[in-house]
C-alpha cells in the first residue's frame, strides 16, 4: 500500500495548541511521526537574562498556565541555593501545600481532557466541574486562579490562616469522594477501558531510553519521581508512595493520576495538620553570588529542570528551562508508531502536553525563505497581502 | 552508596578522563571532561553508574567558549558533564548512540547556540522557523534582537 504523509496542526481542531504533527500512514495505521516545534517561542530564555531575579520570578510563572507554581518554585529553589538561605519551614510548608493543590488541579484537567478524546464527555464535565473546587482553594489562598505568585527568593508570599485550613480541607473532603468514584468508573467502566487499553503502547525500555517523565514514564512501570529520588522543599518529611501501573498504555497512564490524586489528598491533609508555626520567608540578598546550580522539580506532568548560572550581579548569566512536556515527545513518537489514525488525539493527550511550557526560547522574525515544502510565515503574508490587493484593484 | 562513595568509584573507573570533580551541594556533581572522551564517558556513567536518564543539555556562552552541560540522573544524584568547546569552531559529538533521548536537546543547541553536533542523526531545525536567517544564534551573548522594520501595506509616506 502507498505511503501518505498527513500533517496535522499547527492550527487544529484537535489540537488545543499550536503543534505541527506529521504522520506517515499507511491505510489506517501510522507508519512513522515527526513533530515539528517553533509555533510558540516567546524568547523567556533570552529574556531572563536581561531581568532582574526578582522579575524573573514572574517571568517563569508566565511560562505556563497550568503548572506556573512548578516553574516559579523550581527557579526560587536555584536561587535560594545560590544564595544558600535557608528557607523557613513553614514557607516551605505552604509552598509544598500550593504544589500538590496545584497537581490536583492539573491531573483532574488532564482526566477531564482525555475522557474527552476518548469520547466520554460526561466525565470530563464532572471533572471540570470538580476542578473547580480546587481553583477556588488556590484562590482562597493566594488570590488567584492561575498565577499564584505565591513564590518569593527565601520562602513565600502570604501565609495561612485557621479558616483557610478549614475550607481546605472541606474541600479535598469532597474530592476525594469524587476520586474514588472516578476511580471506579475510569479503570471498571467497559467502553471507557475499551477504548483506552492497549493504546500507545510504550515499553518499559523505551521509555528509560527515550528518556521520558513523569506519569508517562511511571505508567510504563519506572518507579521514578522527583519528590522521591532527589527531594525538595519538605518532601523528606511527608510519607506518600510513588504511583505506578505496568500496563504501559493510556489506561495505565489513567490509573497513575488518579492514583496519583488520591495520594496529593493524602499529602494536603498532612501539610495542613503539621503545619508548623513560625516566619514563612526570610530577607534575600539583592545580588546573588558567583555560582551554578540544577534545579528540578516534580511538576504534574514530570520532571522540571533548571540550571542557573549567577556572576555576581542582580542578573542570571544564563537560566536554562526544560519542562517536561519537551522531554516526553520522543517517547510520543515511538507510542504513535503502528498505532491508528483514529488514535492519534488519544495518545498525544495522554502525556498532558503542554507546548507553552515546552517552547519559550525565541521570537519569530519573517524573512524570506527558500524552502518550498513547508509554507513559511511570510510566504504567507505575501500570500495574502497580494490577494489583498488584487481586490481592491 | 551514598554520595561520596559514587564520586570515589566514578574517579576509579574515569581515571584521567575526569579533568575536574566536584560536589558543591547535597545530591549534585559536576564533573568536567573533554570532547574528545565526551562519549566515552557518558557511556560509562550509564552502563556502570546507571545514569540512564538524561534531564536536558544546556548551553552557556561566556564570550570565550562555550561550555555544554549534560544533565544526567540516577536515583543518588544528578550529575552534570561539562565540556568547553572554542567560539571558532564550535563541534561537539552527538550522544544519540548511547541515549537516543539525547536528539530534541541537541537539535535545540544546534538551533539557540550554532553548536555543529557532529554525527547527529536528524539535524533538522527544532524550534527556530524555517525561514530564519543562518548565522544568527539568538542564545549567544552577542546576539541582539533587532526588530523588522513594521511595514504597514498601503501606507501613505
Amino acid at each position: 500500500m502507498k505511503k501518505i504523509t498527513i500533517p496535522i496542526g499547527p492550527q487544529h481542531p484537535a489540537l488545543k495548541e499550536p503543534i505541527s504533527l506529521r504522520m506517515t500512514i499507511e491505510g489506517e495505521v501510522i507508519k512513522d511521526a515527526d513533530i515539528r516545534l517553533g509555533y510558540n517561542h516567546r524568547g523567556i530564555e533570552k529574556l531572563a537574562e536581561s531581568k532582574t531575579y526578582i522579575q524573573n520570578i514572574y517571568l517563569m510563572e508566565r511560562i505556563c498556565g497550568i503548572c506556573s507554581h512548578s516553574h516559579t518554585t523550581c527557579y526560587v529553589q536555584a536561587v535560594e541555593a545560590l544564595c544558600g538561605l535557608e528557607v523557613p519551614k513553614r514557607g516551605l510548608y505552604i509552598r509544598t501545600l500550593v504544589s500538590e493543590l496545584e497537581r490536583i488541579h492539573s491531573h483532574l484537567l488532564w482526566l477531564g481532557v482525555a475522557a474527552h478524546e476518548a469520547g466520554f464527555d460526561s466525565l470530563f464535565m464532572y471533572t471540570w466541574r470538580d476542578r473547580e473546587v480546587v481553583m477556588d482553594l488556590l484562590e482562597i489562598i493566594s488570590g488567584n486562579r492561575v498565577h499564584y505568585a505565591i513564590n518569593t527568593i527565601g520562602g513565600v508570599r502570604r501565609d495561612i490562616s485557621e479558616q483557610q485550613k478549614e475550607k481546605i480541607l472541606e474541600g479535598i473532603e469532597f474530592l476525594r469522594k469524587r476520586t474514588e468514584y472516578y476511580t471506579n468508573l475510569g479503570t471498571t467502566e467497559p467502553t471507557f477501558v475499551a477504548r483506552i487499553s492497549g493504546v500507545g503502547k510504550l515499553p518499559k525500555e523505551k521509555a528509560i531510553e527515550l528518556c521520558a517523565v513523569g506519569p508517562t514514564l511511571r505508567a510504563s512501570d519506572v518507579a521514578s519521581d522527583i519528590r522521591k529520588d532527589d527531594p525538595y522543599a519538605v518532601y523528606d518529611e511527608i510519607p506518600f508512595d510513588v504511583c505506578t501501573a505496568d500496563t504501559c498504555d493510556v489506561l495505565g497512564r489513567v490509573v497513575v493520576r488518579v492514583k496519583e490524586l488520591i495520594e496529593s489528598y493524602k499529602i494536603v491533609e498532612f501539610v495542613i495538620k503539621n503545619l508548623p508555626a513560625g516566619e514563612i520567608k526570610i530577607k534575600a540578598p539583592r545580588k546573588v553570588p558567583e555560582g551554578e546550580t540544577v534545579s528540578r522539580y516534580e511538576a504534574p506532568r514530570g520532571e522540571n529542570i533548571h540550571y542557573v548560572k549567577s556572576n555576581g550581579t542582580d542578573k542570571p548569566e544564563r537560566l536554562k528551562v526544560r519542562a517536561p512536556t519537551l522531554a516526553n515527545y520522543p517517547a510520543t513518537i515511538e507510542m504513535l508508531k503502528n498505532g491508528f489514525v483514529a488514535d492519534i488525539p488519544l495518545i498525544f493527550a495522554a502525556i498532558d502536553p503542554c507546548i507553552c511550557c515546552a517552547e519559550r526560547v525565541v521570537e519569530l522574525i519573517d524573512v524570506k525563505s527558500g524552502r518550498s515544502d513547508i509554507m513559511t510565515f511570510s510566504e504567507i503574508k505575501r500570500k495574502y497581502f497580494c490577494e489583498k490587493k488584487r481586490e481592491t484593484l | 552508596m551514598n554520595q561520596q562513595e559514587l564520586i570515589e568509584k566514578i574517579k576509579n573507573e574515569l581515571g584521567d578522563k575526569i579533568l575536574e570533580i566536584k560536589s558543591p551541594s547535597a545530591r549534585r556533581i559536576f564533573l568536567t571532561t573533554s570532547t574528545e572522551n565526551l562519549v566515552d564517558v557518558i557511556k560509562k556513567l550509564k552502563d556502570c553508574f546507571s545514569f540512564h536518564h538524561l534531564s536536558t543539555i544546556s548551553g552557556v556562552d561566556n564570550l570565550k567558549e562555550f561550555e555544554i552541560l549534560y544533565h544526567l540522573a540516577n536515583n543518588i544524584a544528578s550529575l552534570t558533564v561539562r565540556v568547553s568547546i572554542s567560539r571558532e569552531n564550535p563541534v561537539v559529538p552527538t550522544i544519540c548512540s548511547v541515549i537516543p533521548g539525547a536528539i530534541l536537546y541537541e537539535r535545540e543547541i544546534q538551533d539557540l547556540l550554532g553548536i555543529k553536533v557532529d554525527g547527529i542523526p536528524d539535524p533538522r531545525r527544532l524550534v527556530l522557523p524555517d525561514d530564519w536567517p543562518e548565522g544568527n544564534y539568538p542564545l549567544r551573548k552577542d546576539w541582539k534582537y533587532q526588530p523588522p522594520e513594521e511595514k504597514i501595506p498601503g501606507e501613505k509616506k
